[in-house]
């Protein structure tokens, strides 16, 4: 399986933003529809939502919209009020130099199917800030930093519930536009609904941290956890921890963590198993390891023979088309 | 040193009132533009006939009938300027300049009404339909719910008629009669009771003089649904869930009557009352549904002078009536008139538009002045109005403003489901001499019929819909009537019926999933 990155820089939407709609909308329509016809709320009940509770968005949305083709599933879609539910692996790791020489880390990685993986690293300029981000739902964000050094990303939280609220994709980039500091991305956190289960890792350039546990059914806490994977305070579904290897991960990984003399030493760990997934087929294999730093603005993709960096205030475009291996038994 | 301080102090003073000025006068709101420029129309009083079309000829406020089809006020849009239809179906296949279908989108099954008309406002096509058009937008349904008043306000949206919870009251039957004997307009001799049993409902119908044979009726309902007619236990046993679970039900004397049906407009400056129509019912050709209202007629010789004019006067108070309850605006009232004595009661409110409402604002008498909606629309434009309503209606009441035309209806009869494949396009159809029927060419206005021998006809279910039995195929509008004088339809209406439907052509359903077949009467357009 072969899955292709891409570093693009385009400051307002436009045909750049267009093509990867066209390029992947068959498919996410496929996957929206996924319930029934009627499982969707409907456009005006996601503007509604978009407009009360991510106000600063709404004009985008519209500008998006418009770039879709300005149809009503479409937009159903971009506001990403209520939609299907999925899940993912992951495993983030916060790193503050114990000496205070060098910056702060924010690392994951992003465990999913290869199929699946937009790949696309957009540099974005939409409300006035610079945005770096891995793209997911077509505005949505994995995981990135903006210009004030504020750097998020997110894991799936190990919990089936579903409920009224944004896919969290496009909170991860709610925060990456409006907040400049972890204490106002947590504020954002306490009050936006999500209608799944996330734990969200927060660092910007002052070392502020902070992991935040979503969900749609429980008021949002603030934790401190250097290290976190698939599970919030305990494992509750037992077939998806031990399918991703959730607290296995979330062991070793707070260990690299806090043995570590560098940032370099967190990759290292995230870069080897059991914390690098091989399980690629099960839709669990590790497709990229990203590393912010919010004091340099600069952000990296890893994987064990390849790196990838990229200043946040001036990307350079380019392609990387990395193989995975399906038949790996992970 | 003093003098210095009061002439600084004056100074200041003057000073600080002159930035108060200043900051007052900035503040001011600018002047406002001429109220035509804001889509308003800069008439300030409607006196007469010329001011009200004058009024609509200049409306700059955008106005939505939204529903399924925009059959119920067809060419509405000839007289207001800005009006536009936002439907489900498209009955014209884009050729209506004033009709706007937005894409199909795949949803809820539809219960009712309100429920398209609430889909409809969710959909973006329509949303951003409403919001590029700008103005001050205005809506009018057929049908609407809490719902859909909410959606309303949120895409600002100003629905022209009273609340829904007014509306709905006001449809209730029990609530109908009471209103009517406020007004003194009489019902058929009734009772209105909760019944537990049949034979409690033998007690109450002799402790009013009801008589052996009743007709019970529950509270909502659509025409030929909720009327029972009860003469023995059997009778009751059919239908003694849905009698007695309701709180209260209206026990009727069974009379020997026929239907009619009226459409007036309650208004500040009075009731203004529409012809009296006939109705059309149940029949075999037209509807599965035993007493199922199937179309009206128009004619000036329909009613005896008498009966007209006892009708007339019904619908005049019961409107002033419904204007002392809150309620304003369009309204139908239907009438049962003893065959008999010639006695004319009160039969049931439509608080609404409704099927007649295309009969009614076509009549001749809205040639002469303007359609009957369009004092609806005058009571909530908020421009200031003083109508002479007696000259009006005085002049409504002479024949020569009442001319010949008729409806039908045409629902699928058979008990079957299948898919249709062909369908008569919406336009005017011509009969032959030998009564066989063919489509002349596209049209949107009724009006265009020359004669007898010319029909209009609106689809309404086209290729690719389900033909399940009481669905919808389309309606019949010819000039002259279609019922003989004993209300049967005439030879000329079953040749148009069995010309058009003729066109119609369907292929059975193979492999469909049961849940997409829409259930008989799941929810019907008119």
């Amino acid at each position: 399986m072969r899955c292709t990155f891409e570093a693009i820089r385009e400051d307002t939407p436009g045909a750049r933003w267009q093509g990867l709609f066209q390029l992947r909308w068959p498919a996410y329509q496929q996957w929206f529809l996924r319930d029934g016809h009627r499982a969707r709320p409907s456009y005006l009940a996601g503007r509604r939502a978009l407009r009360q509770h991510m106000p600063e968005l709404a004009g985008l949305y519209q500008q998006l919209c418009e770039l879709a083709g300005g149809g009503d599933l479409e937009a159903r879609f971009l506001s990403q009020w209520c939609p299907p539910s999925y899940i993912s692996g992951c495993s983030q790791a916060v790193w503050i130099d114990p000496y205070g020489v060098a910056g702060p880390l924010l690392a994951r990685n992003y465990d999913y199917a290869p199929a699946l993986l937009e790949g696309s690293w957009l540099s974005t300029r939409w409300l006035g800030r610079q945005v770096l981000a891995m793209s997911d739902c077509l505005w949505g964000a994995l995981d990135g930093i903006n210009e004030d050094g504020l750097a998020a990303s997110l894991s799936f939280g190990g919990r089936t519930a579903v409920g009224e609220g944004f896919g969290i994709p496009l909170v991860m980039r709610y925060l990456l536009e409006t907040a400049s500091t972890t204490a106002e991305a947590v504020a954002i956190l306490q009050r936006l609904p999500v209608h799944m289960t996330y734990n969200i890792s927060l660092l910007d350039k002052h070392s502020h941290w902070a992991t935040v546990f979503v969900a749609p059914d429980r008021p949002t806490e603030v934790v401190s956890r250097t290290a976190v994977a698939n599970h919030q305070h305990g494992v509750e579904w037992q077939a998806h921890a031990r399918a991703t290897l959730s607290e296995e991960r979330e062991w070793m990984l707070s260990q690299g963590v806090r043995k570590a003399e560098s940032a370099d030493d967190v990759l290292r760990t995230l870069l080897r198993p059991p914390l690098f997934q091989t399980a690629y087929g099960r839709g669990y294999g590790t497709l990229y390891t990203a590393a912010y730093h919010p004091q340099t603005l600069t952000a990296e993709l890893l994987w064990p023979d390849m790196r990838w960096s990229q200043y946040c205030l001036d990307v350079q475009e380019g392609v990387l088309n990395m193989r995975f291996d399906a038949n790996h038994g992970g | 040193m003093k003098d210095h301080t009061l002439v600084s102090g004056w100074l200041r003073y003057c000073r600080q009132w002159l930035l108060a000025w200043l900051q007052a006068a900035q503040q001011q709101t600018p002047k406002p533009p001429p109220r035509a420029a804001q889509g308003e129309h800069p008439m300030q009083k409607v006196s007469n006939i010329s001011d009200l079309r004058l009024l609509f000829h200049r409306n700059e406020r955008p106005i939505y009938f939204i529903s399924a089809t925009n059959f119920n006020l067809l060419g509405i849009d000839q007289w207001v300027n800005r009006f536009k239809y936002i439907n489900y179906i498209d009955c014209f296949d884009g050729r209506h300049p004033n009709v706007f279908v937005p894409p199909q989108l795949p949803h809820e099954e539809f219960q009712s009404i309100e429920d398209i008309n609430n889909y409809l406002l969710q959909h973006k096509d329509v949303v951003d339909y409403v919001e590029r058009a700008g103005g001050r937008p205005v809506a009018v349904f057929l049908m609407f719910d809490a719902e859909t008043e909410r959606l309303c306000e949120e895409l600002g949206i100003e629905v022209w008629f009273p609340s829904a919870a007014l509306r709905e009251r006001c449809d209730n039957k029990m609530e109908t009669v009471r209103i009517g004997n406020k007004a003194g307009v009489p019902s058929v001799p009734n009772a209105l009771c909760k019944v537990d049993s049949y034979a409690h409902l033998r007690e109450i119908a002799a402790a009013h003089g009801l008589g052996e044979q009743l007709v019970v009726q529950t509270a909502f309902g659509d025409s030929g649904h909720t009327t029972f007619f009860i003469s023995s236990e059997s009778d009751f046993d059919r239908h003694a869930e849905e009698i007695i679970q309701d709180p209260e039900v209206k026990i009727m004397k069974r009379i020997n009557c026929r239907g009619a049906t009226l459409e007036a407009c309650a208004t500040r400056s009075g009731t203004l009352v529409g012809p009296l129509l006939t109705e059309v019912v149940g029949e075999a050709e037209l509807t599965p549904y035993r007493g199922g209202w199937c179309g009206n007629e128009i004619f000036p010789g329909a009613f005896s002078e008498e009966v007209r004019a006892k009708a007339r006067d019904m619908a005049y108070r019961f409107g002033n009536q419904l204007m002392a309850e809150g309620y304003r605006g369009y309204f139908d009232l239907d009438f049962l008139i003893d065959k008999d004595t010639d006695e004319v009661y009160l039969g049931e409110l439509n608080p609404r538009i409704c099927g007649a409402s295309p009969m009614t604002n076509h009549a001749a008498f809205a040639y002469a002045d303007v359609p009957l909606f369009l004092f609806h629309l005058l009571e909530f434009s908020g421009i200031e109005f003083e109508l002479d309503v007696e000259e009006l209606n005085a002049r409504w009441a002479n024949p020569a403003f009442i001319d010949s035309w008729s409806q039908l209806v045409i629902k699928h009869t058979a008990n079957n489901v299948d898919i249709i494949t062909h369908a008569p396009a919406t336009g005017i159809y011509r009969m032959a001499d030998d009564g066989s029927v063919s489509y002349h060419r596209f049209d949107y206005k009724r009006q265009d019929i020359e004669s007898e021998n010319e029909a209009f006809f609106l689809r309404i279910s086209g290729p690719g819909d389900y033909r399940y039995e009481g669905a919808d195929l389309g309606i019949l509008i010819t000039r002259g009537r279609s019922m003989t004088d004993d209300f049967a339809l005439n030879e000329r209406a079953r040749n148009w019926i069995t010309g058009i439907k003729k066109y119609y052509a369907a292929k059975p359903i193979m492999a469909v999933h049961e849940e997409q077949v829409p259930a008989p009467g799941a929810f019907k357009i008119l």
